[in-house]
């Protein structure tokens, strides 16, 4: 902590210079993309965190008035809606984007202005469904906008047009993010990075890619069919004339369970690079933990209707899914056996890191098991909407999405800015974190079970839920604090944590091999890979023997990544140079060429976010400024866009 | 460190045994699922325990794998480096099978009592059919022909099927203590079918638990399990239509308590009214039964109007006023409405407003009065009737151009409701 040397920088090349806010309003560099990504979602973690607090201050007592029912809807929605949609997959996109490129020894993201692009359309879309909060128009129909409820029908008001257009916007950036990812990862590993030497980071977020890809476009034409509903009067949901209120709970669930997946598997990937970095130890069964994300991946389209079982679907399907999801548990168990045996016999070192990914195994384990309780269609009935499921899926994706995604942070952090965060705060944030997380959701297992529905913004006194509620409310309370202390330690960290180094935690894979923070073309020559761990290769050899070493794949790389591919043969010494900081040189002086900054894709984002608000300016009535709007968005889209694929992304070269 | 994870183990284990002290004590918790009263509960607990035995044996063996692991290879200044694995194929075989092997002891049972359950209920079940409405229940005995709201009763030791539909939006009926939930919708038809069979004569809550809009939470309801002499004299009761006495308005001396008006008001109904069926005692009734919400602010009606409310004036308003529009008393011919919950019986039940208030005097008036405030959105039908009320949705103040109704007129309605047992 005593350390206040000069932050570590690198110097941009000559040809990106941009200062300030331009820089990063401009930027295609996949670190700062990530860095956008990292800070718009801590913000909205904060917005959600918020709105949870709100909502257990009202349900700490019986009959509790601090809101009102329609100010509470709008909480419990905004918050699954912020938490799904605006936390944890842009944190996980966060993670993707600074992570990626840097494991698999790449110098970009394959599409470096749609990165961008995804970036903002993200942040527009964010603020267009979270900012009518404050007008007391927030979507209130729960994150599931179950229908005919969402409908015109049965809500006349603006709420849900912000939820329907809100998450199609952001569809539209998960899946430009996606094609991104899945295109950057297959294309551009560097030459002998086969795809079972990948670090397990990337992997799951290869298998997460192939979700968003496959999951979304249900989705969006789910949500299609609404907004045709609300704004233009179609009856694709509409009961009154005949529609089954059941295909939207169809369509939004083969979408939502997948997106369950989407949201654990980065954290999955994150403890799965902290475990053995800390353990000293490869992963254990590597293949299988690879193979068993895919299976996760591929089982989790095939148990959507578990969510439904109380809406009468029959005997068959209910045996059927019931059955499905009892399968799931299997390729999730064996993952969690794979990460305890990495740790068995290891030697482990307690960073916050550690503690957070070991409290995912811990917390995860939990969730799983309550899990396995609603497969069961007859148990689940009794369980279905009620706080049981509450704290279930707290414990899936609190236990374990946004445990594994502080391990990530913590972890991270100091190649992401050259600092450590501090460890002392860390372990405070994380016992008050961990205690706080069990107070507030453990006892709603309890609460459910005995009774309490969900989504309800009041119950009558003597139930037998007082004593639960008013627990997991000093429970929330608790976690406000510990959340604050990781800001204050994070923000704080950025430019007086202890300066790190390439590798502070003698990590194994690529990322490490370079400075910290790092350059803006990330390796000065591309890595020759021929392991697993090609850090460890040089410098733990004696951790590599039973890990199989080739060049296989070179050939293929070459021809990928063509020019940037300047030597063969000497593997893993060509790492080496980059430590060298004196060494360093700036991508002009290097000669490699790097994207230019460009502005275009945040103009085009901007003319989505017009075409979309001119929506709800119709459903007013104000027909002739929702058609200008659309004028304006529209000539904005194609006019940028246009722009944008005739500038070419990089200088000649 | 690992000082610290010992009492979640311990958590654990209590976490694991509590259904079983949850059921021995359910006077404590009485929403509890954790009953054995119905078959179908039984069922649910059968796979719950058989499940939880499982999911024991593995929670504790995970959680303290894990915390072995933690304490046992912590990094030891001047340690050992680690001994490398990388995989171990029939360690990893053994915990992809035995998962699997535990999931079949689970999978089994689960599907027997799937089709159990939704194989058709027995011949001889009682038919019950629930409406769900934003935000009350109505309940239909077609077989009695009886049309009620809010309040079950059931037969000790009969099936009872209920068949689901909803008026509007998806709404799903559960008794926590006697079965598990069901889904109602428009354009489809759900059944739930189960057994009171071990039950005593009680009373349970009841919720709706599909979000359904914006008093989702005010949307409860009360079920009744009574013996079959009870269900019959019940049953009688609400089938026969209300007989409102048109006999000279009962004497109400002026300063009067309301007490001894309820009891002049209750000796005539008993005596004019002999249709009255069996009612679930209200002395009977446990805490947790009688709704505790409290009064929104600023609703009031004073002591003395609500006590010198008239029957036979009530009768009078009520067959005059705006509620004929949208409910439906049974023998009183202006009195046609089907939008709202049938009123024919409204003064034996014990709750109202979907198991809100208590069915007294003074709710059912303030009720009257302005519903919108009682209840959040109440309905966008129920109006706000009150004189001089603010209606919550219109912004607007009610006055006698619009239907409005003085604590008076007020008074007398219910006092004449009150009478309808």
């Amino acid at each position: 902590m005593a350390t206040v040397a000069a932050s570590p920088t690198y110097t941009d090349s000559a040809g990106s210079h941009r200062t300030g806010i331009m820089d990063w309003l401009t930027t295609v560099d996949h670190k700062k993309i990530g860095t956008l990504y990292l800070h718009t979602a801590l913000f909205f973690f904060l917005v959600g965190g918020v709105e949870a607090v709100i909502m257990r201050a009202q349900l700490m007592g019986p009959n509790g008035t601090l809101v009102s029912a329609e100010v509470f809807n709008q909480l419990f929605t905004m918050h699954g809606t912020t938490m799904v949609f605006l936390v944890i997959m842009p944190l996980s996109a966060a993670f993707f984007n600074f992570l990626i490129p840097l494991q698999i020894g790449a110098r970009d993201v394959a599409f470096p202005r749609l990165n961008a692009f995804s970036y903002w359309v993200y942040l527009f879309g964010g603020l267009f469904i979270t900012i009518p909060i404050f007008f007391n128009a927030a979507p209130d129909g729960g994150w599931f906008a179950y229908t005919p409820l969402t409908g015109r029908e049965y809500s006349p008001g603006q709420n849900l047009n912000f939820w329907v257009l809100g998450i199609q916007i952001l569809g539209i950036s998960s899946l430009a993010a996606a094609f991104n990812f899945a295109t950057t990862i297959i294309n551009m590993r560097a030459p002998g990075m086969t795809l079972m030497r990948m670090p397990m980071f990337t992997w799951m977020s290869f298998v997460v890619q192939w979700l968003i890809i496959l999951a979304f476009p249900v989705i969006t034409i789910a949500l299609f069919f609404m907004q045709f509903d609300r704004f233009f009067g179609t009856n694709f949901y509409a009961v009154s004339a005949g529609a089954d209120p059941l295909l939207w709970q169809h369509l939004f669930w083969i979408f939502g369970h997948p997106e369950v997946y989407i949201l654990i598997l980065p954290a999955f990937g994150l403890v799965s690079e902290v475990l053995p970095t800390y353990s000293r130890k490869p992963l254990f069964g590597y293949a299988v933990v690879a193979y068993s994300g895919i299976l996760i991946g591929f089982l989790g389209f095939g148990v959507w209707a578990h969510h439904m079982f109380a809406v009468g679907m029959g005997p068959i399907a209910d045996t059927v899914f019931g059955v499905t999801t009892m399968l799931i548990a299997i390729p999730t168990g064996v993952k969690i056996f794979n990460w305890i045996f990495t740790m068995w016999g290891g030697s482990i070192r307690f960073t916050t890191a550690m503690k957070f990914a070991i409290a995912l195994i811990a917390m995860f384990t939990i969730g799983g098991i309550s899990g396995i309780t609603h497969a069961a269609p007859p148990s689940d009935m009794q369980q279905t909407d009620t706080y049981y499921i509450v704290a279930h899926f707290h414990y899936v994706l609190y236990g374990g999405a946004i445990m594994g995604i502080f391990a990530g942070l913590y972890h991270y952090f100091p190649k992401w800015y050259g600092r450590k965060m501090d460890e002392r705060l860390g372990t405070w944030h994380f016992w008050l974190n961990f205690i706080a997380f069990n107070l507030t959701f453990f006892p709603m297992h309890f609460a459910g079970m005995l009774g309490m529905p969900r989504r309800i913004y009041t119950y009558d006194a003597g139930q037998g839920w007082e004593l639960f509620n008013r627990l997991s409310s000093y429970g929330a309370f608790l976690m406000a604090p510990a959340f604050l202390i990781f800001l204050w330690n994070f923000f704080r960290s950025k430019t007086r944590g202890e300066v790190a180094g390439d590798n502070p935690w003698d990590a194994a894979t690529l990322e490490w091999s370079i400075p910290s923070p790092p350059p803006e073309y990330n390796f000065a020559q591309i890595p020759m890979v021929t392991s697993r761990y090609p850090l460890w290769d040089i410098t733990h050899p004696e951790r590599m023997a039973g890990i199989p070493h080739s060049a296989e794949g070179w050939d293929d790389a070459k021809q990928r990544t063509g020019e940037h591919v300047t030597s063969g043969g000497k593997h893993e010494a060509d790492v080496a140079p980059m430590h060298i900081e004196s060494e360093r040189r700036s991508a002009k002086e290097l000669g490699i060429p790097m994207p230019n900054p460009t502005i275009k894709p945040l103009w085009v984002a901007a003319g989505i976010l017009v075409l979309f608000s001119s929506l709800p300016v119709m459903y007013a009535g104000k027909n002739m400024i929702a058609f200008a709007m659309m004028a304006i968005g529209g000539s904005m889209f194609v006019g940028f866009l246009y722009a944008w694929l005739t500038t070419p992304m990089e200088d000649a070269h | 460190m690992t000082g610290i994870f010992r009492p979640r183990q311990l958590a654990a284990i209590v976490a694991a045994a509590l259904p079983l002290l949850l059921a021995a004590c359910s006077g404590q918790y009485p929403n509890s699922t954790f009953t054995q009263l119905t078959d179908f509960n039984r069922d649910a607990n059968g796979l719950w325990n058989t499940m939880m035995f499982w999911a024991t044996i593995v929670f504790v063996f995970v959680e303290v794998l894990l915390v072995y692991v933690m304490f046992k290879f912590r990094r030891r200044p001047g340690g050992p480096e680690p001994v490398q694995t990388h995989g171990n194929t029939k360690l990893e075989l053994t915990w992809t099978v035995l998962p699997a092997v535990i999931l079949v002891f689970i999978a089994v049972p689960t599907v027997k009592s799937i089709w159990r359950f939704q194989s058709g209920a027995p011949a001889n079940a009682l038919q019950v059919d629930v409406i769900g409405h934003q935000w009350w229940w109505e309940f239909r005995y077609p077989e009695q022909n009886i049309v009620t709201a809010n309040e079950l009763y059931l037969p000790i030791g009969r099936p009872v099927n209920f068949t689901l539909r909803s008026a509007d939006v998806i709404h799903s009926f559960w008794i926590p203590q006697l079965a598990g939930k069901r889904d109602l919708m428009r354009n489809r038809t759900n059944t739930l079918w189960f057994t009171p069979d071990s039950v005593t004569p009680q009373a349970f809550n009841g919720s709706c638990n599909e979000f359904c809009g914006a008093s989702h939470a005010n949307m409860r309801f009360r079920a009744y399990t009574v013996s079959q002499a009870d269900f019959d004299s019940w049953a009688a009761g609400q089938a026969a239509n209300a007989i409102f006495p048109v006999a000279p308005p009962a004497a109400a001396p002026a300063g009067a308590t309301a007490t001894t008006v309820a009891a002049t008001t209750q000796d005539t109904v008993a005596a004019a009214a002999p249709t009255a069926g069996y009612a679930f005692p209200l002395s009977e009734l446990p805490p947790h039964v009688l709704p505790k919400t409290p009064i929104p602010a600023g609703l009031t009606i004073a002591d003395d109007v609500l006590a010198a409310g008239d029957a036979q004036r009530g009768f009078q308003q009520y067959s005059r006023s705006s509620c004929i529009g949208c409910h439906k008393i049974r023998g009183n011919p202006s009195s046609l409405g089907v939008i709202g919950p049938d009123l024919t019986h409204l003064g034996s039940r014990h709750t109202l407003a979907a198991g809100l208030f208590p069915n007294d005097a003074r709710h059912l008036a303030l009720w009257i009065k302005n519903a919108r405030k009682m209840k959040p959105l109440a309905s966008t039908s129920m109006p706000t009737l009150g004189m001089g009320e603010i209606d919550p949705i219109l912004k607007t103040t009610v006055t006698a151009g619009l239907g409005g109704l003085t604590d008076q007129q007020i008074s007398d309605i219910v006092a004449y409701l009150m009478t309808l047992k």
